[in-house]
């Protein structure tokens, strides 16, 4: 009998072991964002009327197809990191793109209506230079590929080579572009830097070299950045020393015919470097004969190439154009020029690229996004109406890297944040309360409670409850008008008026910086985009640090961000304080930073105003404080002797620690030196400030306590070595305490590389690498615990710690490589912690992490299984139930955040990379929260009934004794 | 004995030949006490004839005195050493019942803690019941000694199945964690 009530209760304890989210919960507490990255190539898929595709090509190696309606991806290729996959060039011809990879190592050619890899194929790798499609008789079949000293010719069909050659002369020759305009041959163009072109012919047959000719070119440098090739092959190049255009016909190569900008009447904007635009609208064709010529940031004419004189077809004074594009819908080319119309709103005209002249009704205004950054590039789709004349719609690319897709007469149809695909840190916020809430907050506020009398307390808590009532009622109302209704009509609109704290802090604001230096606020519910703020002198190189001063529990002081945005070659750094929830800049001046900045810490004391102290270390190791009051100077005085901070110098192989003195300027305290020519500092983990522990001991099997040490102040060093030769490489792991500079911990990793991903948190550091003794990944953790009795129970000092702890580590195997490497977090600490680790494959994988307990003993005794070990296996599985995205793949994962809910059980999680994906995980379960799918119709209608039954059968029983009692 | 209509009991139901102002075939008679004497009257006149051999007064019965005592005595020692003898039987429970934390064990474990403690609450009560007898402390004694026995075993299963809070790891949870001394912040070179 017992035996059977166990197995019940242990099939009881299973079933409810269920990771995995249901089907039905697919999409109800996680969404996911898809990016490409800012656009490089772009083109419109005009292969059928109908077709509603623009091909994109972007900087993050991504080649996709988006839904011109929506904005939707409707497919995608994400290729390798860095410089392998790079997307060297952009050929397209009728439905195949060709794209030339990794610095001309691929070429692939797609299928674009279905996004299939026609074909794919590998060059020799290395020092591509230009490409481009060979067509002959009207029809392209062939690309040709230049490198630094070959060209290879190949058959648009399938890829395969028709014929390579050599270049002639190319170690003083330096080619640069490839150029073919259908008439079966193909013209390479080089240069020797400051002495002339040479210009090399092949025969599109055989690979024979027709013609080789040297021109002098004593100016030119480079021949793709100020040379394009217009009308029946003449070169023309813009020469921005002599202000001239020089014209070469490529058939005959004679010599350059110089014209002066003058003598056309022309002016180039002083210090501008004057840039030529044309149009090749099919390769197997010649360019047109028309061109764009910018001669200043404001100023772009259309001039036309005819029998060798320019002539000037439309300077589109009065307009300041920003910005002109050619595009070409069946026989008809239109150049589109975009200037600014007022302060806020920009226009888009229409010229015929023929005659020069405005095409009616054509013009486009749309609005300017105030958050958003300077239009970059243009990218124009032009169709042709019913009736002959010519329509468009633009695709504006902003220096904020968004796209936005607009039609006539200036209707936004979609806007793809693309900042959104490089997210550099983020932070959540919580969201503040509702105006009742706030109501009652500050109704009980303590100023409230000095200065008003005891009547006017109850008027006003009257009051309030009245609003309360007001607010449920509506509350109510709203559920009860929302249920008739069908449930995809239901859309809960959220704006940031109605943005407020859910019963569980669920919902958080989502502030998200990106490496362009655009700030994003976004619901963690729905992913929806709250606000944006484009910062436009943020360097390309900055490093930013995202800190939260002063959050929404302080009503009704609004929330306060600091973004720390340092410049990497010159040090200097400016502060961007703004409101989390609205995205405004603070009323708050920042200070101004003279000095480069270090590094910054945030003190958990708080200024009057309840703004935490933010403390910037200047590179004299000075300190200066924001906010700077007195209050602020004051309590910093009292406190200096307990603020201690580290610098982490990688380049010099140098940690260092400070304490602050009374009048802020530091001292330094501890130093340690790791020998940069053996070893470089890759990481250095401190523990996170928001990070609860509830237990302060693991309880062993003979119910002894082990107590953890817990040092807030421990921080953990990660270094690799600099030789990487597989016997000798090694990382190591150094545990530091941050106040003393005591080395509480070492470990080396011998025959092992990096890269090295760390999770420091409670009393363990888990790290991953690469082992390249057995090539694999391991895993390694080490616990830290003080023993069985603890030094002192009430109060931490680093500089009172007579014992070192004990120290447990124990490896394992992974079979997978890893992104990154992130620990759930909670409230209160209770809840058990997972490792949450994006993995290459898309995945992210929710690991316990009492898999990697170095208790876990290899042979197994009555008191392991007392304490719950599992028994020691070295590898570690991953079950697909494990992943919290099932299939929702999150592309070239690079960070993992975490952030606890107001429920303990629950951790909100975001993984950030090409996407973004947010989801919830309860790695105890939900222990205290009904499950969503909890049947709470079943439960109540049989409460009810069963409340009826006896109500009834109490009455039947009344009825049947008082019938008895009569007989 | 005082149920209505009873012959000689508390209120009589009587006939009455003649005399009286008013003629009745019967009549209940309420009060008692007026019954009773009445009764008492006739029966003292010899209006009922009783039986031969009874005797109104009762008679003292003085043979069996003797082993009543004894069984008296006899009852209390069997109160006292009741829970006395449960031990031996608690003992054999606790060892089948194993250590292990499920339902059966525990529910063992707590009536066999509860009856001792239930009767240590009754200890007036079973004292009452002793009352009669000569040794009374000293059986009080021995009760009381087995139900603290009783619960001492309870206890020690306690013990051994581990639910008493007696090791450090059962207090582990109220440790509050410790404050921190020292502001610590920092980072590599931005």
């Amino acid at each position: 009998m017992e035996k059977l009530i166990l197995l019940l209760l242990k099939l009881c304890i299973l079933v409810c072991v269920v990771h995995a989210v249901f089907e039905d919960q697919v999409g109800k507490f996680d969404w996911r964002q898809q990016y490409v990255g800012k656009v490089r190539f772009s083109h419109f898929d005009t292969q059928i009327q109908s077709s509603k595709k623009v091909l994109v090509a972007t900087e993050s190696n991504v080649f996709a197809a988006l839904n011109t309606r929506t904005g939707e991806l409707l497919w995608r290729h994400v290729d390798k990191t860095g410089p392998e996959g790079n997307i060297d060039a952009y050929l397209h011809y009728a439905q195949d793109t060709v794209l030339v990879v990794g610095n001309g190592r691929m070429l692939r050619s797609w299928d674009v209506n279905i996004g299939g890899l026609n074909w794919e194929i590998l060059l020799d790798s290395g020092s591509f230079q230009s490409a481009c499609l060979v067509g002959q008789q009207g029809i392209v079949k062939h690309v040709a590929v230049l490198k630094k000293t070959v060209i290879s010719v190949h058959y648009l069909s399938n890829g395969h080579q028709k014929w390579i050659e050599n270049l002639p002369e190319s170690e003083t020759v330096d080619y640069q572009t490839v150029y073919s305009d259908g008439n079966g041959q193909v013209f390479v163009l080089g240069i020797v830097p400051h002495s002339h072109i040479t210009i090399v012919v092949y025969s599109m047959e055989d690979g024979e070299i027709i013609k080789q000719v040297s021109v002098e070119a004593p100016w030119l440098s480079n021949i793709p950045g100020s040379c394009v090739v217009v009308g029946q092959g003449m070169l023309m190049c813009v020469d921005s020393t002599t202000l001239s255009l020089n014209i070469l016909d490529l058939h005959q190569q004679l010599q350059m015919t110089q014209i002066p900008l003058q003598s056309l009447g022309l002016e180039v904007d002083p210090g501008f470097h004057p840039s030529l635009v044309s149009h090749q609208p099919n390769p197997a064709q010649k360019p047109l004969s028309e061109f764009f010529l910018q001669l200043g940031p404001e100023r772009i004419l259309l001039l036309q190439l005819n029998n060798g004189q320019i002539v000037k077809l439309n300077d589109f004074k009065p307009l300041k154009v920003l910005l002109a594009s050619f595009a070409t819908t069946g026989e008809k080319t239109v150049a589109a020029v975009m200037s600014p119309k007022n302060a806020t709103a920009y226009s888009i005209n229409l010229f015929s690229a023929d005659t020069g002249r405005r095409l009616l009704d054509t013009t486009l205004i749309f609005p300017v996004d105030p958050n958003g950054g300077k239009p970059e590039r243009l990218h124009v789709q032009a169709f042709l109406k019913k009736d002959d004349s010519v329509g468009y719609r633009v695709m504006v690319q902003t220096e904020d890297h968004a796209l936005t897709f607009i039609q006539q007469p200036g209707r936004v149809m979609w806007t793809r944040e693309e900042a959104l695909s490089d997210v550099v840190t983020m932070e959540m916020v919580d969201l503040p309360l509702t105006g009742t809430q706030a109501e009652l907050e500050g109704e009980f506020g303590k100023k409230a409670a000095i200065q008003d009398g005891l009547l006017s307390m109850v008027l006003k808590r009257l009051s309030s409850q009245l609003i309360m009532l007001q607010a449920w009622i509506a509350h109510l109302w709203k559920l009860f008008y929302d249920a008739r209704k069908p449930r995809s009509q239901v859309k809960n609109e959220v704006s940031i008026e109605n943005l407020s704290r859910d019963e569980f802090n669920l919902q958080k604001m989502m502030v998200m910086v990106t490496s362009s230096g655009k700030l994003f606020g976004i619901d963690s519910k729905t992913g929806g985009i709250l606000w944006k703020h484009y910062l436009d002198n943020v360097p390309s190189n900055a490093a930013f640090k995202l800190m939260v001063q002063r959050t929404t529990a302080h009503f009704p002081h609004p929330p306060q961000c600091t973004l720390l945005i340092k410049d990497k070659d010159t040090g200097l750094a400016t502060l961007h304080v703004f409101n989390p929830i609205f995205g405004r800049r603070s009323q708050v001046t920042p200070p101004a930073l003279p000095q480069p900045i270090l590094q910054s810490l945030m003190l958990p004391l708080i200024d009057q105003d309840y703004a935490k102290v933010l403390l910037l270390v200047d590179d004299q190791y000075k300190v200066s404080a924001f906010p700077s009051t007195k209050n602020v100077l004051q309590q910093l005085q009292e406190t200096a002797s307990s603020i201690f901070f580290f610098i982490v110098d990688s380049s010099q192989g140098r940690l260092s620690g400070y304490r602050l003195r009374t009048d802020l300027s530091t001292e330094q305290v501890w130093e340690v030196a790791i020998p940069t020519e053996v070893q470089k500092i890759v990481f250095v983990k401190g523990k996170r400030p928001n990070e609860h522990v509830h237990s302060q001991g693991r309880v062993m099997g003979d119910r002894s306590v082990l107590y953890k040490y817990l040092n807030p102040n421990l921080l953990a060093v990660v270094t690799e070595s600099t030789d990487l030769h597989q016997e000798r490489s090694f990382i190591g792991i150094l545990l530091i305490d941050g106040v003393t500079g005591r080395i509480i911990h070492k470990a080396v990793q011998r025959k092992a590389r990096g890269p090295v991903h760390v999770v420091h948190s409670e009393n363990w550091v888990v790290y991953e690498y690469w082992s390249t003794k057995s090539r694999r990944n391991e895993f390694s953790v080490i616990e830290l615990y003080e023993g069985m009795e603890l030094y002192n129970s009430t109060v931490f000092s680093s500089l009172d710690r007579p014992h070192a702890p004990q120290v447990l580590q124990q490896s394992y195997i992974f079979p997978s490589f890893i992104s990154t490497m992130e620990a759930t977090l909670t409230e209160k600490g209770i809840t058990s912690r997972h490792l949450l680790i994006g993995l290459p494959s898309g995945g992210i994988l929710s690991l316990p992490k009492m898999f990697l307990d170095p208790r876990r003993p290899e042979i197994v005794s009555e008191q392991t299984r007392e304490e719950n070990l599992i028994p020691y296996a070295p590898e570690l599985i991953i079950r697909t139930e494990w992943f919290i995205n099932y299939n929702q793949t999150v592309s070239r994962v690079r960070g993992i955040y975490t952030a606890p809910s107001g429920l303990e059980s629950t951790c909100l999680v975001v993984a950030y990379g090409l996407d973004i994906y947010q989801t919830r995980v309860y790695p105890s379960k939900q222990f205290d929260v009904l499950k969503d799918d909890y049947d709470y119709m079943l439960i109540s209608s049989v409460l009810f009934a069963l409340f009826f039954a006896t109500m009834i059968s109490k009455r039947l029983a009344e009825v049947k004794l008082l019938n008895r009692a009569w007989r | 004995m005082a149920s209505p209509g009873g012959q000689g009991g508390g209120g009589a139901l009587s006939t009455r030949g003649g005399g009286g102002a008013r003629r009745m075939k019967w009549s209940l008679e309420l009060s008692a006490g007026n019954t009773r004497s009445r009764g008492d009257r006739q029966g003292g006149q010899g209006d009922v004839v009783y039986p031969i051999g009874y005797s109104e007064k009762p008679v003292p019965d003085t043979s069996i005195q003797e082993t009543d005592r004894n069984l008296v005595e006899k009852r209390c020692w069997d109160v006292a050493l009741g829970p006395l003898k449960q031990i031996p039987m608690n003992l054999f429970i606790m060892y089948m019942s194993g250590n292990t934390i499920s339902i059966f064990p525990i529910m063992m474990v707590c009536m066999m803690a509860w009856r001792p403690i239930q009767a240590l609450m009754s200890m007036s009560a079973t004292f009452k019941l002793l009352e009669s007898s000569s040794q009374q402390w000293l059986q009080g004694l021995v009760y009381l000694i087995g139900n603290l026995l009783g619960a001492a075993l309870a206890i020690y299963k306690c013990q051994s199945m581990g639910l008493l809070p007696t090791h450090s790891s059962d207090w582990l949870a109220f440790i509050e964690p410790p404050q921190r001394m020292e502001i610590l912040g920092g980072g590599m070179v931005l």
